[in-house]
């Protein structure tokens, strides 16, 4: 295959142009250039460290009055962070401030008329006594001046504003270079700064901002790629700047960079059978690597196609940054595509035409390095693939005894014993709902028990992220049947939101078992996350076990199975588990329902609170949220949210003074008021079959449905009926009819009382000035 | 990647003569078993303190664990590195360093280079740093490290830490595929001067080392390190000379465990918790070592 650098030397650089028209009469604007040239940054931080810039750069200016126009345009590579801001005013609008002098008693005489002080402040300022005005501060009256400030020009300005902008940029990981980290005043940035260009203006009337950060001074010059030579590279713009960057082997841009990415991969593979694995964070973490990237194609032997796909991927991928490539029926091929981070060409071809000739094509040197050192990774893997082979899985059980999963919590065997026991209750209760039988419960348990073995082995040891794979694709070779080799496969699975859950029902029961081992045991060891501290995963562990219940296990229900667990043996540090597990299960089944499933959060907080049904199964909550959804913006149901709010009101009140439990008493039918009391009695019990077969079906927007048809009762009821009468014995009953629907139609299945509807936001708050003060 | 590249012993005495223009002293290999550059005293003593300094040394560096008893192509039970410490580092480090590649006759337009982070920690050491792994098409050829901290002290000075590893790099320049084709000079290969030995090796750590024996001579050399250290400590209550402290020899001993520890390890003689608390221990030694010679090297104020 054959290969030319796709980005192009831009002839003409569009952007937004910068404008010379007079903002205010007297500023007019100017473009603004900034670039933090410095040692490579890590690809994980540059995107975010782009955004920063970006941010802290407006802030600052906007703070400073300079900003003239939102738009701040950012770039970066691995050696710079740019920002370009086509419009900032050469100078600040000027101002009016106050400036505070003496104490008012100090500045006035007894007849009011200014002293020494007073005149002497006036003076200073330039003004006149007569201009004094008198002002309360938190220490008393004191006098004081209207001033007018002149703005300052921009130059002026950013070079006080900018060492803050550059030194004050964040990273998750950062380091000294110049003094040591015991030197106070050292700077820390997440790579040694190395030089800094400030531009103010275009083209002849660019000014260098000259400002001091990292023992630095910004000048007018930058740096090309390393390949371009060490010279610096003066620029008069950003114009300027982009095109002799470009010139000098740098894309600034990193969604050019992406865009030259893909074509330059679709024009290697054109004219083959081949297409690329997809893979969207290698492609960024490319991107993010490289001033200029080239794809680059190479081959490696079709022996080492005899190791499973997800080795083969996994090797490339994450020790060496390499696309694979597979067939169109998705075939993986023995084909790789490396990027580069240069040019296969030279950089200038009109001016380097000599050198060129001179120069051999590099590509043939680079694609033969990069096929050597993956046979060597390949090579290493498939001797980790054998040599693993020689102890199969079920020989390695007793090995876990000699690997420690947590010093509290013992070895792999120890887990593997509890997880045991989880899944086997698992099991029992999806036995009991008949949607297992005794032999899927033995696969089960054969999965548990092999699972962790793994971790004994070179290729897991080698590529901990391949953990459970592995074992899955070594269960498979050594003849486990279907179910058991996969739910090993997928026994980690789901590791983030994005993640799938696994394929069968038996590998959810081993993953679930795992998840939810890691944070019974976590939780007993006093493991539990804190803040944003959570050192052992279990928000992570917890957010799976939500996940699995609701797209695995459905059925589940956590809060029992909380409370079987607890009966079990299993031989924990601590026992007094189960009510701060499952606050954490409940809360992590909220973060699901909103963060996950998109529901509102007065949606989730009805549904988790309702009489009836809580957070517990998951699904069932999911169910209930979803058609809470659709239906909750309807005009009979706000109606029916507002009903329950009120019902919610009268029952709270009246609890103390009536005392009335929440125990039920039975209603007393000739204490019913005939008319609007009794027609909601009958209207709620005739519904009330209907109501119970759909709920029992998990029907539950048409049980609302159906609730919401009692809106004409409930809304006669509250318009003509006194609930507090006068009769104790009536007020209880009506009291107790109150309390019945609350518990049964307003929060049995979702507490409609917590749903904000829109209607009842006050339209429009008495606040304004002009109507108070009428 | 052919035959007029350079031998092992040439790639040596280029990197050495360059690194020696830039200043540096060439010191000798440390005379002990260590696991990496960075744990001889030309790096561990020198990067603490203010006071500048530069050297480069070839280290032979040994890892029980990698041992493949001279079958694998690409991996060792010894090593060889090229260890530079640049303290305070020039401006420009990493372009000095590129042309130390053109030193081993790398071409650089002729291929790809990248720094791609890679943070360096040595538990043992009480040490870490910020950097990169150098890539050369595609193959680590170089660790790049700022120092940040080094015997559980931060640093007065940052030093960059340049470690070849000159196998793989000369083995790259060479074309060959396995390290042990190699050619160490005109007529003689790197297999020939070293597989026996790498066999050897291998047979010792992971077959007939005694564990028994190794954990012993472990405790015997850290308790009489332990029984410096504490005289260290009431000789210096007494204000007695603290520049008689033998510091250098407890740094030995503390090396000489950490090499019974990677022994043991490559046995499979340590239990995971049982490694977290061994590494303690060895750590605990290096640091006491770092304090007293940063006490040694500041004025009098700053307590030892």
């Amino acid at each position: 295959m054959h290969q030319s650098p796709n980005l192009k030397v831009p002839n003409q650089v569009t952007q937004p142009e910068a404008t010379r028209t007079p903002a205010d009469g007297k500023s007019q604007t100017a473009p603004l250039l900034l670039e933090i040239g410095c040692e490579e940054i890590p690809a994980r931080f540059l995107t975010e460290a782009q955004t920063a810039l970006g941010q802290r750069l407006r802030d600052a200016l906007a703070g400073t009055g300079l900003l003239a126009d939102a738009a701040v345009h950012t770039y970066s590579t691995p050696r710079r962070l740019v920002a370009y801001l086509p419009q900032v005013l050469d100078r600040q609008p000027d101002r009016e401030e106050s400036v505070v002098g003496p104490a008012a008693k100090a500045a006035f005489g007894p007849h009011g008329e200014p002293t020494r002080a007073a005149e002497a402040f006036a003076a200073k300022h330039g003004a006149a006594v007569t201009e004094l005005f008198e002002v309360e501060t938190p220490k008393g009256r004191y006098v004081a001046l209207r001033r007018r400030v002149a703005g300052r020009p921009a130059l002026e300005v950013l070079l006080e504003v900018l060492p803050g902008v550059v030194t004050g940029l964040q990273f998750p990981k950062s380091m000294y270079w110049l003094a040591g980290r015991s030197g106070e005043s050292a700077p820390r940035w997440v790579r040694p700064v190395r030089w800094l260009l400030a531009l103010l203006g275009e083209g002849d009337e660019a000014q260098v901002v000259p400002f001091e950060a990292f023992g630095l001074q910004a000048s007018n010059a930058t740096h090309g790629h390393r390949s371009a030579g060490r010279d610096p590279i003066r620029v008069t713009g950003f114009l300027d700047y982009r095109e002799k960057l470009a010139r000098a082997g740098v894309e600034i841009d990193p969604e050019q960079r992406r865009a030259a990415l893909r074509q330059d991969i679709e024009r290697l593979l054109a004219s083959s059978q081949l297409r690329l694995v997809p893979d969207a964070g290698l492609e960024t973490w490319i991107v993010n690597s490289t001033e200029w990237p080239s794809a680059l194609t190479g081959r490696f032997d079709e022996r080492f196609l005899k190791l499973p796909r997800e080795i083969l991927i996994t090797v490339m991928r994450d020790h060496q940054h390499y696309f694979a490539v597979e067939d169109r029926v998705g075939v993986l091929q023995p084909h790789f595509v490396t990027v580069l981070n240069r040019h296969l060409r030279k950089f200038d071809s009109a001016r380097n035409s000599k050198s060129e000739c001179r120069t051999p094509d590099p590509a043939p040197v680079i694609r033969q390095g990069h096929e050597r050192v993956l046979r060597a990774r390949f090579a290493d893997a498939e001797f980790f693939w054998q040599a693993d082979q020689r102890i199969p899985l079920r020989d390695r059980v007793p090995m876990l005894e000699r690997v420690t999963y947590h010093e509290k919590l013992g070895t792999y065997a120890d887990k593997v014993r509890r997880m045991a026991l989880l899944a086997r209750q698992i099991c029992r209760t999806l036995e009991e709902q008949g949607s297992m039988t005794d032999q899927d419960t033995l696969r089960v348990l054969r999965a548990v028990q092999l699972c962790k073995c793994d971790l004994t082995t070179h290729m897991v040891q080698e590529f901990t992220e391949l953990q459970g794979v592995v074992g899955g694709l070594y269960a498979k070779e050594q003849g486990e049947p279907e179910v058991v080799w996969q739910a090993i496969y997928d026994h980690y699975l789901p590791q983030g939101t994005e993640d799938r859950c696994p394929r069968s029902l038996a590998g959810g029961v081993v993953a679930l078992s795992d998840k939810l081992d890691s944070v019974v045991s976590g939780f007993s060891a006093g493991l539990e996350p804190t803040g944003s501290s959570d050192p052992f995963g279990l928000r992570r562990a917890g957010n799976g076990v939500v996940r699995l219940a609701v797209e695995s296990l459905p059925g589940l229900d956590l809060l029992k199975l909380l409370q079987a667990i607890a009966t079990l043996n299993l031989e924990l540090p601590a026992s007094d588990w189960v009510t701060r597990v499952s606050g954490f299960l409940r809360e992590r089944t909220e973060f699901y329902l909103q963060g996950v499933a998109g529901l509102r959060y007065d949606t989730v907080r009805a549904v988790v609170q309702a009489t009836e049904r809580g957070w517990e199964r998951p699904a069932d909550a999911l169910a209930r949220g979803r058609a809470l959804e659709r239906i909750r913006d309807t005009e009979d149901f706000v109606a029916l949210s507002v009903a329950a709010k009120r019902t919610h009101n009268i029952l709270k009140k009246s609890a103390k003074a009536d005392d009335l439990t929440a125990a039920m008493e039975p209603i007393n039918e000739d204490l019913l008021a005939p008319g609007p009391e009794k027609d909601l009695y009958h209207a709620y019990n005739r519904l009330r079959p209907r109501l119970e077969e759909e709920a029992s079906r998990g029907e539950y927007e048409a049980a609302w449905r159906l609730l919401a048809g009692l809106r004409p009762q409930v809304d006669s009821f509250f318009d003509n009926v006194l609930v507090m009468d006068g009769d104790p014995r009536v007020r209880r009953n009506r009291l107790n009819l109150l309390s019945k629907l609350s518990r049964e139609v307003f929060r049995r299945f979702a507490d409609l009382s917590q749903i904000e509807s829109m209607t009842l936001a006050p339209v429009s708050a008495p606040t304004s000035e002009a109507s108070s003060g009428g | 990647m052919s035959s007029d590249a350079l031998t092992f012993q040439d790639a040596i005495l280029n990197l050495s003569k360059f690194w020696a223009d830039q200043g540096c002293v060439l010191a000798l290999p440390y005379d002990l078993e260590v696991g990496a550059g960075t744990m001889c005293p030309e790096t561990f003593l020198r990067v603490l303190g203010p006071d500048p300094y530069r050297v480069a040394y070839v280290q032979p560096c040994r890892r029980p664990a990698d041992g493949r008893y001279g079958e694998n192509p690409n991996r060792l039970l010894k090593h060889t590195q090229m260890q530079v410490i640049l303290k305070p580092p020039p401006e420009d480090i990493q372009d000095v360093y590129l042309q130390s590649l053109e030193a081993l006759g790398v071409r650089l337009a002729e291929h790809d280079i990248r720094f791609e982070e890679d943070n360096w920690e040595s538990p043992t050491l009480g040490a870490w740093g910020i950097g990169w792994q150098v890539m050369l098409d595609g193959l680590e050829i170089t660790q790049f490290t700022y120092f940040q901290q080094c015997g559980g002290l931060d640093l007065d000075s940052v030093s960059v830490e340049l470690t070849y590893g000159l196998e793989r790099i000369i083995a790259f320049l060479q074309g060959v595929e396995s390290v042990y084709d190699l050619r160490w000079n005109d007529s003689l290969s790197y297999g020939d001067l070293r597989l026996e030995e790498e066999r050897e090796l291998s047979i010792y750590d992971f077959e007939a080392a005694d564990p028994e024996a190794c954990r012993r001579l472990f405790e015997t050399y850290e308790a009489e390190a332990s029984r410096l250290l504490d005289s260290q400590g009431s000789a210096a209550a007494a204000g007695t000379l603290r520049n008689r402290f033998p510091l250098r020899k407890v740094y030995d001993l503390c090396l000489k465990c950490s090499h019974l520890f990677n022994i043991l390890d490559a046995r499979g003689a340590i239990s995971v918790t049982e490694r977290v608390a061994l590494i303690a221990r060895i750590r605990k030694m290096a640091c006491a070592v770092a304090r007293i010679y940063v006490g040694r090297k500041m004025p009098a104020t700053v307590a030892v």
